[in-house]
């Protein structure tokens, strides 16, 4: 396993409480595999993925418990300036707003070349023109002329590709990409998405695809991990999660999209909102909204039940989701 | 025929680009909007599609009179709304009503609740006497499925999708027969997105409304819309049922931003053509000559940049018939089907 994420809890110190944001959280992703995690806003799912990173705020974030083994190492457990030497080189992230992870005030060249003097010592000579490179590679057009630009000299679309270059630069092992198209239109979106599954392919890194977009998992995904209020309730294989969902959540998610392919009568709705996290509801956290919700599920919390060598789902009554 | 509730005939909206302070020169326009044509019907949906920058949010906001058109026409039971003004306008105005993308920033954050939703009667006394207007909001947040308790209570004390319900709720207040929606569930998240598309759809049918819906998910437009209109740079270039343009497409551009929506469904994955169009939309300070979609499309030739394709049934379908015989602005339409077919593979069956 390239990444190994084991029971992470993080916390946040808020006005109202404590807003336990992950709640023994465990994935693992493998070289060249994409692990698609979903979910809502407020399901941990980018917290889960800060800490891997290693650039979670603390405070107001607290990690509570947990490892985060990558290649076997716990980066937990590694000194800051330890942490950062991991950061960019072998782990990289790619953010939903490219426009407001760049630095306005810099060039994009200067931004890419970065990479190269802090991690590698180059000249900023050599730097640039592996900025070049990269841009070049990304499939921006007019690289050359183009590296002397400032980031709102370009559109969305090639901002993304500046940010995917970025991440890139120094070949990393796995890249965490935090709903990198949500804030692109569907054309450019392919654009991007299919770059960026080229590029893994390429170099075999792992990807950690996080979106609330059910599309984009089935087009790219692996493997799936459904989070819901700091949980993973349902993690499988992808064409299995999309035939059979294993959880009720799961399957309201899919229950509940407008589909492209027919017009479709009223749409299935989960009732009510997603939980407040200072108060998570007793049991399964999601009994409140669910249809099967019986009372053994507003005492006792799920375990992730094994529903097949490759699949676990937090229900108490997976078998009888399965079937219906 | 019954006359059409709202008609817009060469709609556009130029925004003019000066150089200069005392003699201020016109150098150029951003020609937002192009020359768009549709109508609506009493009690149908008509979606409209397109990426950003492509003018639909501009069309929104010319339709409630919130932007004034450069030229054009926007007719309202056949009266041209475009030039009233005065009494007149503010008549019309009560029966054409806007609902907002942001849930966040379109609520006066230190208004209450009832406020929000009253105000609409302070502008419109007519609609509703004084003692009444309390009973009146609290029936409207009954409506839209909030506890009608929650009148003095503040935005942010609600969440997204409740926020985006008061929007609805003030959007109703005065019983208008045309709403029109500006992506009004992209800010939402999808357990929440279709709670609030299940209550539109069954406000249209309580109310007797015309919705005119836009979105850039074309999901969710084919899911509400009766008829669809793709824009693409300031003007229609599709136009049809939904059927028409979602199953029997004939313009490259339809085609393209279909084949580019991912579909929740992995086994679609390989067999599906994708259409990945290249480079960026042109500005709209500078169209291009001829087809405005020519720059990016695969089958564009010399004719595509010398002529300008009209909205009308392409002769190649005129006399067929059929679901491809919808108007398209190409000079080479040709049907294509680029979503997978229904039932497919996938998931089905109801929820447990």
């Amino acid at each position: 396993m390239l990444l190994e994420v084991r029971d992470l809890h993080v916390e946040f110190h808020t006005r109202d409480g404590v807003a336990r944001a992950v709640n023994g959280v465990s994935y693992g992703v493998d070289a060249g595999e994409t692990l698609a995690v979903l979910g809502e806003s407020g399901s941990g799912k980018s917290v889960t993925a800060q800490t891997v990173m290693g650039i979670l705020d603390t405070p107001p974030g607290r990690i509570t418990g947990g490892e985060v083994l990558f290649e076997g190492r716990d980066l937990l457990k590694l000194k800051e300036e330890q942490r950062r030497k991991v950061r960019g080189a072998e782990m990289a992230m790619i953010f939903q707003d490219a426009l407001s992870s760049l630095n306005p005030v810099l060039t994009v060249g200067d931004q890419l070349g970065e990479m190269f003097t802090v991690h590698r010592g180059m000249s900023r000579k050599d730097a640039r023109a592996r900025a070049v490179e990269l841009m070049d590679r990304v499939r921006i057009p007019g690289a050359r002329e183009r590296v002397k630009q400032y980031p709102h000299q370009f559109s969305g679309g090639m901002r993304q590709r500046i940010m995917i270059a970025m991440a890139m630069a120094l070949e990393p092992k796995l890249i965490i990409a935090d709903e990198p198209t949500t804030a692109l239109d569907v054309t450019v979106q392919a654009q991007v998405m299919e770059l960026l599954a080229e590029l893994q392919r390429e170099l075999r890194m792992g990807l950690i695809l996080i979106t609330h977009d059910l599309g984009v998992v089935a087009d790219v995904a692996d493997r799936i991990a459904v989070m819901y209020a700091g949980r993973i309730v349902e993690t499988a294989p992808v064409h299995d999660i999309y035939q059979a969902p294993a959880h009720p959540y799961t399957r309201g998610l899919l229950e509940s999209i407008p589909r492209l392919d027919h017009k479709g009568r009223e749409l299935y709705a989960i009732k009510g909102l997603p939980p407040n996290l200072t108060r998570i509801p007793s049991g399964c956290p999601f009994h409140p909204r669910c249809p099967m919700a019986r009372d053994v599920c507003r005492t006792d919390v799920p375990p992730l039940y094994e529903v097949s060598p490759r699949r676990g789902s937090a229900c108490h009554f997976f078998r009888e989701c399965l079937d219906a | 025929m019954p006359e059409p509730i709202l008609e817009v005939r060469g709609l556009v909206k130029h925004y003019p680009l000066t150089r200069g302070i005392l003699l201020r020169k016109q150098i150029g326009a951003v020609k937002a909007v192009d020359g768009v044509d549709f109508h609506l019907d009493r009690g149908e949906t008509l979606g409209i599609v397109g990426e950003s920058g492509c003018g639909k949010s501009t069309v929104a906001k010319m339709l409630v009179n919130l932007e004034r058109p450069t030229a054009g026409e926007i007719r309202y039971k056949g009266e041209d709304i475009t030039r009233l003004s005065g009494k007149a306008l503010k008549a019309v105005r009560r029966n054409i009503q806007m609902v907002f993308q942001d849930p966040y920033t379109s609520l006066n954050p230190r208004m209450t609740v009832g406020d929000i939703i009253g105000e609409a009667y302070d502008i419109h006394p007519e609609a509703a006497p004084k003692g009444d207007r309390r009973r009146r909001v609290r029936e409207l947040l009954d409506v839209v499925g909030l506890n009608p308790e929650y009148l003095n209570r503040y935005p942010h004390q609600f969440s997204g999708g409740q926020r985006q319900r008061i929007g609805i709720a003030r959007g109703l207040a005065l019983r208008p027969e045309i709403i029109v929606a500006d992506e009004p569930v992209s800010a939402l998240d999808v357990s929440v997105q279709a709670q609030v598309i299940n209550l539109l759809d069954r406000l249209q049918k309580e109310f007797d409304l015309s919705y005119v819906f836009i979105a850039h998910d074309l999901s969710i437009v084919r899911h509400i819309s009766d008829r669809v209109g793709v824009m693409y740079l300031g003007r229609i270039v599709e136009t049809g049922t939904d059927t028409e343009i979602y199953d029997h497409p004939t313009h490259p551009y339809t085609q393209a931003l279909l084949s580019a929506v991912p579909v929740p469904d992995p086994e679609a994955r390989e067999d599906r053509e994708r259409i990945i169009l290249a480079g960026d939309v042109p500005s709209p300070t500078n169209i291009p000559s001829g087809c405005r979609f020519r720059t990016r499309c695969w089958k564009a030739r010399e004719r595509c940049a010398l002529e300008v394709p009209a909205l009308a049934v392409p002769a190649a379908f005129r006399d067929e018939g059929g679901p491809a015989a919808h108007d398209s602005a190409c000079h080479f339409a040709e049907e294509k089907r680029v979503v997978p077919a229904e039932g497919s593979g996938g998931h089905g069956g109801g929820p447990g």
